[in-house]
């Protein structure tokens, strides 16, 4: 049976929405607010705005893709999916940064793992970061309203064998692990949340809040940059976007011209202090862009006797925070250990190497498992950070230099990885670095691990979590925000979204955007009746 | 393109040293050298988007070299062709700046000035021998600019994804496919 196009109908019914690459004449759109961004933050913003009767119009870099788009394969999905044509790296090239740019933002493609920002990660934003109202206790009914929104829960399904990897040997081991809630709703267990869901069973913006902002009659343009902030004195007086032709490369030369009463940035870490540079906002301790986060990603591949098929099923539901905060929130680098799904393009660059080696090792993808350190940084001053720049184009580009700090918890976790999957069976373990080979016993994984010259473009890196760049906290010399996400010196602009944080999560970050910017666009709603 | 004028047999190791140096220099003009000296037209070549034909007899060596293994040498034509026709779908929506990289990327690798001093391949594409190719590739992961560092992790970056893409590689790595939803 047909999935139905859930979107497609809404189109269908006359939701209000604009293709920049279709625009034969240049346009002035007006509305109570704009959103530049359609993801985790600008989604949930504009159905709590809609709802409390504001117009809204929501600003879209990428292509708008429906279920009906989504047809599993990697060659087609990334190109169109994932910001800069999944050609997004650091500035050195030895970082890929794999994020969303399409309507719905990340929440289209990421794995749907959603948990709270940590008890630790809120704690020390309020002491070290000046953070005011964003404690514990005051973001909980956040979070709980967006977990039932979204239809959050510990995923069902026995895991995945990938997955089941995590489970088995840190049981073995006696290390924590945990089944991790997803934001699905009938979900087929299918695997391909990476390439947009084609069931609609992920709870991402495009079937959630973004139709309910259309059916409010919110309005949607999709293919349009938004390249600069109109600017006058304290005041943004409007939005220039540019038309982007259909495959989101080259601006078609129409413009689109944004009118709004207040203005919000939700384009993500990278995108919106990009804005924010492009458009010369005050700055007066030039803080847009820096202390950006991505949750470094190395990885460990092992192989096992038995069928993995590490390609299908739920991508990550098992996690373990055994050594997230085991040296304090401020100590040696820590790290969440989770599983990437395992589609052959992917794979094939992850596995590294060329000719028979590489061969030889896809040759095995059925029996292979691939763990993943999540590496929490921004929590302690050795710790790697990112700053983002500006290209001669106008477009953004993050400069990440690693750290001895950085490195070695990248050389931990690898040990550990290595540990868990030998305790869970594997036959053979190999990190994921140009000079390592498949090894067969732990110790020679670790003597092997002992040996590797850690340095970047050997080592394979990436990061899916791109976080911070315009931190929120009460000191203007600091923060790009306040704790509202009210910009320090413009004061009918908002900031909403995971730029906002001041370090990296600690935890897969979408539900802390949702759950934060569900809240701050409450209290926007309250100030906007007042104002 | 004239290769005899760069078939230089008796470069001395002082002279190699000096391009090693001067490989940042001229990985950043080599844009500008591809103009100067016509052979890097920025025309398409036929039936691609992005890809020129000064591209192809480099890619076209390489392929079969990073493909080894996963492909029988009976299908490897095909293989590239296929492989070639991925590329230039994801180069054909990379972002305008990461595209430039590449193109000057494969201007260094298809221009007889650039390729013999930096690569050790002075002869042309097709004559250079898996071995050679597998020298240069080992050449440029241990090379200590980091451009070319750079240049190798994005070569067999692009070129693995573009093979990985395509259903005809899948038998090889037992994956049956997505599912029929």
């Amino acid at each position: 049976m047909p999935v139905p196009d859930l979107f497609a109908e809404g189109l269908g019914r006359g939701w209000k929405t604009y293709n920049g690459s279709r625009l034969e004449q240049d346009l002035t759109l007006e509305a109570d607010v704009a959103i530049v961004g359609t993801g985790a933050g600008g989604g949930t913003t504009a159905e709590i705005l809609s709802a409390a009767g504001y117009k809204v119009l929501l600003i879209e870099e990428g292509p708008l893709k429906t279920s009906s788009d989504f047809k599993m394969q990697e060659a087609e999905a990334y190109p169109s999916l994932y910001q800069e044509g999944i050609g997004r790296m650091s500035k050195d090239g030895a970082i890929t940064i794999m994020q969303g740019r399409a309507v719905g933002g990340t929440t289209l493609v990421n794995w749907t793992s959603s948990f709270r920002t940590p008890e630790p990660t809120l704690e020390h934003w309020a002491k070290e970061h000046n953070v005011k109202g964003h404690s514990v206790a005051e973001m909980a009914p956040w979070f709980e309203k967006m977990e039932q929104r979204l239809g959050v829960a510990p995923w069902i399904m026995p895991p995945n064998a990938n997955n089941d990897v995590i489970r088995v040997g840190c049981d073995k081991l006696g290390y924590h692990w945990k089944v991790i809630p997803r934001n699905v709703r009938g979900c087929w267990n299918l695997g391909y949340c990476g390439m947009g869901c084609p069931t609609n069973a992920k709870q991402s913006m495009l079937v959630t809040t973004i139709p309910a902002t259309l059916e409010k009659g919110g309005e949607l343009l999709y293919l349009a940059r938004a390249d600069k902030l109109l600017i006058e004195g304290d005041k943004v007086t409007g939005i220039h976007c540019q038309a982007m032709d259909e495959r989101c490369v080259t601006p078609t030369g129409r413009t689109i011209t944004v009118k709004a009463k207040h203005y919000i940035l939700a384009g993500g870490g990278i995108n919106t202090p990009a804005i924010l540079l492009r458009s010369k906002a005050p700055d007066p301790h030039q803080r847009a862009g820096k202390r950006t986060f991505i949750h470094l990603v190395n990885f460990s591949a092992a192989q096992f006797e038995q069928v993995v098929n590490p390609f299908y099923g739920a991508p990550q539901s098992i996690y373990s925070d055994h050594f997230q905060w085991d040296d304090g929130t401020t100590g040696r680098m820590s790290f969440k250990l989770e599983v990437p799904p395992m589609q052959p393009a992917l794979t094939a660059t992850l596995l590294g190497r060329f000719g028979i080696d590489n061969a030889m090792r896809m040759e095995q993808l059925p029996h292979t498992n691939a763990m993943l350190a999540l590496l929490r940084d921004g929590f302690h001053p050795d710790s790697a950070e990112g700053t983002v720049e500006l290209r001669s184009d106008g477009s953004p580009v993050l400069d990440y230099q690693m750290t001895d700090y950085t490195w070695d918890g990248i050389r931990r976790s690898f040990h550990t990885m290595a540990e868990i999957q030998f305790a869970a069976g594997a036959k053979s373990v190999l990190p994921l670095h140009t000079d390592a080979e498949y090894v067969k016993t732990l110790a020679e994984a670790k003597s092997q691990l002992d040996g590797l010259s850690l340095e970047i473009y050997r080592t394979r890196l990436g990061s899916a979590h791109v976080m911070g760049g315009c931190a929120m906290g009460e000191d203007p010399t600091q923060a790009v925000t306040d704790s509202l996400g009210r910009h320090h010196q413009l004061r009918n602009l908002s900031i909403h979204d995971g730029s906002l944080f001041p370090t990296s999560i600690g935890a897969n970050p979408q539900l802390s955007v949702y759950g934060l910017t569900a809240q701050l666009a409450t209290q926007l709603a309250d100030r906007l009746k007042s104002a | 393109m004239n290769d005899s004028v760069v078939a230089a047999p008796g470069l001395s190791r002082r002279g190699l040293l000096k391009v090693g140096l001067m490989g940042s220099a001229f990985l950043a003009t080599a844009g500008l050298a591809a103009t100067l000296s016509g052979c890097s037209a920025s025309t398409p070549a036929n039936g691609f988007a992005i890809l020129r034909d000064a591209d192809l007899p480099f890619l076209k060596a390489l392929i079969p070299v990073m493909l080894a293994g996963a492909v029988k040498p009976e299908q490897m034509p095909q293989a590239i062709d296929g492989t070639l026709q991925n590329l230039d779908y994801s180069l054909n929506r990379l972002s305008p700046e990461m595209l430039k990289l590449t193109v000057q990327l494969f201007d260094v690798l298809a221009m007889a000035v650039t390729r013999g001093p930096l690569t050790g391949i002075w002869g042309s594409w097709e004559n250079a021998s898996s071995e050679d190719i597998t020298h240069f590739l080992n050449r440029w992961q241990n090379s200590s600019l980091s451009l070319l560092r750079m240049g190798h992790a994005s070569l067999l970056q692009l070129v693995m994804m573009a093979w990985y893409g395509r259903p005809e590689s899948w038998a090889h790595c037992g994956y049956p496919g997505p599912p029929r939803v």
